[in-house]
């Protein structure tokens, strides 16, 4: 997970922005707690639309409250608290997951990042073990998608190929937060194409530096030395796979949080992709 | 049973008009077309039923007398409709049908190369859909099209399909360069750096 999915402020009412914000400083609180002041270190913006979904989905009270920022106590906040489990859940899958990423690095980069990277997982062990103890669930699906990814980057798989491991993670995780087994079919395919989604988004970000570096990447073979053009290409993939988020999203109860939810899915995807795809290379001319 | 009012999502106070757009927008929602092969078929159609008899339940309640209700007709819409040509490929839809995605994929493959027709295609790039993997699905049905081009069928899953590439259904739409004088007001913006001016001229 790599902050991709994020609102559209521009779209969204003041209120509706400072609850977000809460959110996010109350996952940040939960994880100092929970697993450490470094953990939260690893926090993102995706991990707190899963601790927003999960509260809807399940209609766990929640509140707002004034406090201050747990990195910088001189700035002052408001912190979403519930006795809800989505904040240790969230909390578990960031960790989980930015650890696992660590390894990843650690076995593909060059040596000055990998050092880097060697580090940094030492710093998050503790933290990560923590995780892995309370959600030892999450800890497996995370290192089979890493195995099934590394499988297919090996294979030189297509678009479809590459992103079914993490689409497959995040609809599992989807799965786990639905309440007994309730509306698991569109929280399934939810997760597996917001996964998808962010993976092919990671895919666009990359795509430049990958193919300088002569690195895997499912959109190099579309390549032909034009990135405007395949960026174009990328949209309308992204696009395909916006559809199918929406379509879930659709069969949702949705409940709490919709306001912020329903900009996530019709105009925070949006936005990210015009942002990633199109405005980065405003200043290029189509090759001709 | 649930609050019909909820269901649709509007005041008990709406008029009639206002119901019933509230109504049209639910039900092209969840209106079985959106769905075409998709997993969640089934969800939407329960979805779309809960839609419709709130509504019907709205329209009597207000009658009073009863009457005939508008509400869509989804029943044309069963999954076994499909009047199969060829017994081969009817089984592989009926697998597909009652979610036995592996046997149908086995099946498929038994056909060589040489033999694989539209029908191959589409039911290919149904299965892709089914399990996420788009791509394979949009090129597999495009295959269907050329392959075949006048059945509706495959036609109407790619048109669906190519749509939903374009960002109309979500996702990013990349504004499309038309206009009667876009270049123009763009070099006058350049200039001027007034939209009044740049509109005033423009509009005549």
């Amino acid at each position: 997970m790599f902050g991709y999915l994020r609102p559209f402020k521009d779209e969204m009412k003041i209120r509706e922005y400072d609850l977000y914000k809460s959110v996010y400083c109350g996952l940040c609180r939960s994880m100092k707690k929970d697993y450490g002041l470094r953990s939260s270190l690893t926090l993102n913006y995706d991990c707190t639309v899963l601790a927003m979904l999960y509260m809807s989905l399940n209609n766990d009270s929640y509140c707002k409250e004034k406090g201050r920022c747990t990195v910088n106590p001189l700035k002052k906040c408001s912190i979403c608290r519930s006795d809800s489990e989505a904040f240790a859940f969230a909390g578990a899958v960031s960790i989980i997951m930015t650890y696992y990423k660590l390894l990843d690095t650690i076995r593909d980069s060059g040596i000055l990042k990998k050092a880097g990277a060697f580090f940094l997982r030492l710093f998050f062990r503790r933290s990560y073990k923590r995780a892995r103890k309370s959600y030892p669930l999450i800890d497996q699906y995370t290192s089979e998608m890493m195995a099934s990814q590394s499988e297919a980057e090996e294979g030189n798989a297509g678009i479809d190929k590459a992103a079914d491991p993490t689409a497959g993670l995040i609809s599992r995780i989807c799965r786990m937060i639905c309440p007994a087994g309730a509306f698991s079919a569109p929280a399934e395919s939810f997760g597996y194409y917001v996964g998808r989604w962010i993976y092919l988004m990671d895919a666009c970000d990359d795509l430049e530096k990958d193919i300088k570096k002569n690195s895997f990447n499912p959109f190099s073979s579309v390549y032909e030395g034009d990135i405007v053009k395949t960026m174009a290409y990328c949209n309308e993939v992204l696009n395909m796979t916006a559809a199918q988020i929406v379509m879930s999203y659709e069969l949702f109860p949705v409940g709490q949080f919709r306001e912020i939810l329903d900009n996530i899915v019709y105009y925070g995807l949006s936005f990210q992709q015009k942002k990633y795809t199109e405005d980065r290379y405003a200043d290029r001319e189509a090759v001709k | 049973m649930n609050d019909p009012y909820r269901v649709l999502n509007i005041s008990r106070n709406a008029t009639d008009d206002e119901i019933k757009k509230a109504y049209r927008e639910q039900a092209k929602k969840y209106h079985p077309d959106r769905y075409q092969n998709s997993p969640l078929a089934d969800a939407a159609s329960e979805k779309m039923k809960e839609i419709n008899q709130a509504y019907d339940q709205i329209m009597s309640e207000r009658k009073s007398g009863g009457g005939a209700s508008d509400a869509y007709n989804t029943d044309y819409y069963t999954s076994d409709t499909y009047e199969g040509y060829n017994e081969f490929y009817s089984a592989i839809r009926r697998l597909i049908n009652s979610n036995q995605y592996e046997e149908a994929e086995q099946r498929l493959n038994t056909v060589l190369p040489n033999e694989r027709n539209a029908e191959w295609y589409y039911l290919k790039a149904v299965l892709f859909y089914r399990r996420g993997w788009l791509e394979d699905a949009y090129n597999y049905s495009g295959t269907a099209c050329k392959l075949d081009p006048r059945n509706v069928e495959y036609k109407s899953f790619h048109e669906r399909v190519t749509t939903q590439r374009s960002g109309a259904a979500g996702g990013y739409q990349p504004s499309s360069s038309s206009g009667c004088c876009d270049s123009f007001c763009d070099s006058l913006a350049c200039l001027l750096c007034c939209d009044c001016l740049g509109d005033l001229i423009c509009n005549q």
